[in-house]
């Protein structure tokens, strides 16, 4: 029988904020994977999600790998074998359970802020700055591992600044260069033939994405939990992580998957460049590409920016098409302000339940997250957005692109 | 700075791979719609009016082949995928991918 003390009220507060962070990550993420498929019709909306979900639910068992030093890229809170710092661990350990739920709570609100705006922010990017946040407000500046030694990419430089700045740019040039050969290639091709053609190849390669997705984004929250519940004593394996973890997590992601963030599906597939199939097939084969290379080679990035930068490629390298640089724009100050404005969160989040103290803290901190969450689903109600009217014309008029020929006849 | 040049040496690493297969895959599947195109006649090619195109076999069977090549490629990646997640590492012999356990 468990006992429920002030500690486990703490303990399933942090997995409860966990869990949560989790969905978002999913609704954030459908938008990767799914927009150009919607976009050029190749999947209904509906059907889209439900494929999405069910690569990120397998996705997420699949792996076994345990990142259970997930954060030792960025915080000094664990020993190098994943256990925690010693004298986080005083108090059933509460130092160390408030800074995840502080880090997690900043990151939940900045990822529904960005949804609100439909901007297809980092999830990764706002989980390390509201860790990072939570980190400087209890440990100080000396508690954050900015640079990484030598030649070996680590620390908040090395593991999350510079591949922003590159990844997307890696992608753009994929993704120019595949829709550029398409195009070339196709040139002789009828239009209706050549469309429903590519449309069978987007669907094979958007669903890379998304398995890749899974199994690399439920990792970082299950290592989460995991070095939560070892802080609480309920758990003492770093090699492993408990069943129940890995279930929840897996349901979590899939399920915020399937719910689709339909207001950053709509930017990322309508608002950036109007895709055409064979478009959506060369994004989402350069993002599918240069996401398993990466992982391959150890270079860490952002599925989001990797996602974002092969759909302008695809705007780019198609002769005629546009790419809404405005929106463009947008997206890209989302970025850099992500890591920071999460952390600033997750700081204040801290602070507040430092002072109010013990558990009465940490439930006031996640009273907060509930009641923001709250009203942003309720502000989002203004102008709802979902599976009816995602395809929309972005900007009311019909694309000029499409009126070429359509027919067999010149 | 040496962080700064390790992600460039990372980074052009991703490229040039990224290259090869993620501009390379949708290559390779129009190439197989143009033979699809080809060997469907009709109205599948842009064409003058009043010439009617042949069907042609063997565009079709290029077609497939090419198909056939995409579809592994795609499969080798959700193969390379779930080995990674098993918790296995996988080196390239030159071509060949070698399968460890870490």
């Amino acid at each position: 029988m468990i006992n429920v003390t002030p500690e486990f009220i703490l303990l399933a507060l942090v997995v409860l904020t966990a869990l949560a962070f989790d969905f978002t990550n999913g609704f954030h993420d459908t938008a990767n994977a799914m927009a150009t498929s919607i976009a050029t019709k190749a999947l209904s909306p509906k059907a889209a999600v439900t494929l999405s979900a069910v690569l990120n639910l397998v996705g997420a068992f699949l792996s076994v790998e345990v990142a259970l030093t997930v954060t030792n890229a960025v915080i000094r809170i664990q020993n190098p074998d994943g256990t925690p710092k010693p004298e986080l661990m005083a108090d059933g350990g509460h130092g160390l359970l408030l800074i995840l739920m502080a880090g997690l709570a900043g990151a939940i609100i900045w990822n529904l802020l960005t949804w609100l705006w439909g901007l297809p922010s980092s999830s990764s990017h706002a989980l390390f700055g509201g860790l990072i946040g939570a980190t400087v407000a209890s440990m100080g500046w000396a508690g954050v591992k900015w640079v990484g030694d030598g030649y070996k990419l680590d620390g908040v430089v090395g593991k999350v600044i510079l591949p922003a700045l590159f990844s997307p740019a890696i992608a753009i040039v994929v993704a120019m260069v595949g829709t550029w050969l398409v195009f070339r290639v196709t040139a002789g091709v009828a239009r209706r033939y050549q469309e429903s053609g590519f449309r069978w190849g987007q669907i094979g390669t958007a669903s890379l994405v998304s398995l890749a997705h899974g199994t690399n984004d439920a990792q970082k929250t299950m290592g989460v939990i995991t070095l939560a519940l070892i802080a609480a004593g309920q758990w003492s394996v770093t090699n492993d992580i408990p069943v129940w973890v890995k279930v929840a997590c897996a349901l979590a992601i899939a399920s915020g998957t399937y719910i689709g963030g339909w207001r950053i599906i709509r930017t990322m597939g309508k608002g950036l460049v109007e895709i055409s199939p064979p478009q959506g097939m060369a994004a989402e084969s350069s993002s599918a590409a240069v996401i398993l290379v990466s992982s391959q080679l150890g270079f860490p990035l952002s599925t989001t920016h990797v996602c974002t930068g092969s759909i302008i490629g695809s705007g780019l390298g198609r002769t005629g098409a546009k790419v809404r640089w405005g929106v463009a724009g947008r997206m890209g100050m989302a970025w850099l302000i992500t890591l920071p404005s999460a952390g600033l969160v997750s700081a204040v989040m801290w602070y507040i339940g430092h002072v109010i103290g013990g558990t009465t803290g940490a439930i006031v901190v996640f009273g907060i997250m509930c009641a923001a969450a709250v009203f942003m689903r309720w502000r989002s109600r203004r102008d709802p957005i979902g599976h009816h009217n995602v395809n929309d014309d972005w900007d009311g008029t019909a694309d000029a692109a499409k009126v070429t020929v359509s027919g067999g006849v010149k | 700075m040496e962080q700064f040049l390790a992600a460039l040496d990372g980074a052009w690493r991703v490229l040039l791979v990224g290259l090869v297969f993620g501009a390379g895959l949708p290559t390779l599947f129009a190439f197989g719609i143009r033979s699809l195109a080809w060997g469907a006649g009709g109205d599948a090619s842009i064409h003058e009016p009043g010439v009617t195109l042949k069907p042609k076999l063997v565009g079709r069977l290029i077609a497939y082949l090419l198909f056939a090549l995409v579809v592994l490629l795609v499969l080798s990646g959700v193969g390379y995928i779930v080995v990674h997640g098993l918790g296995w590492t996988v080196t390239f012999n030159g071509l060949w991918p070698v399968i460890t356990p870490k």
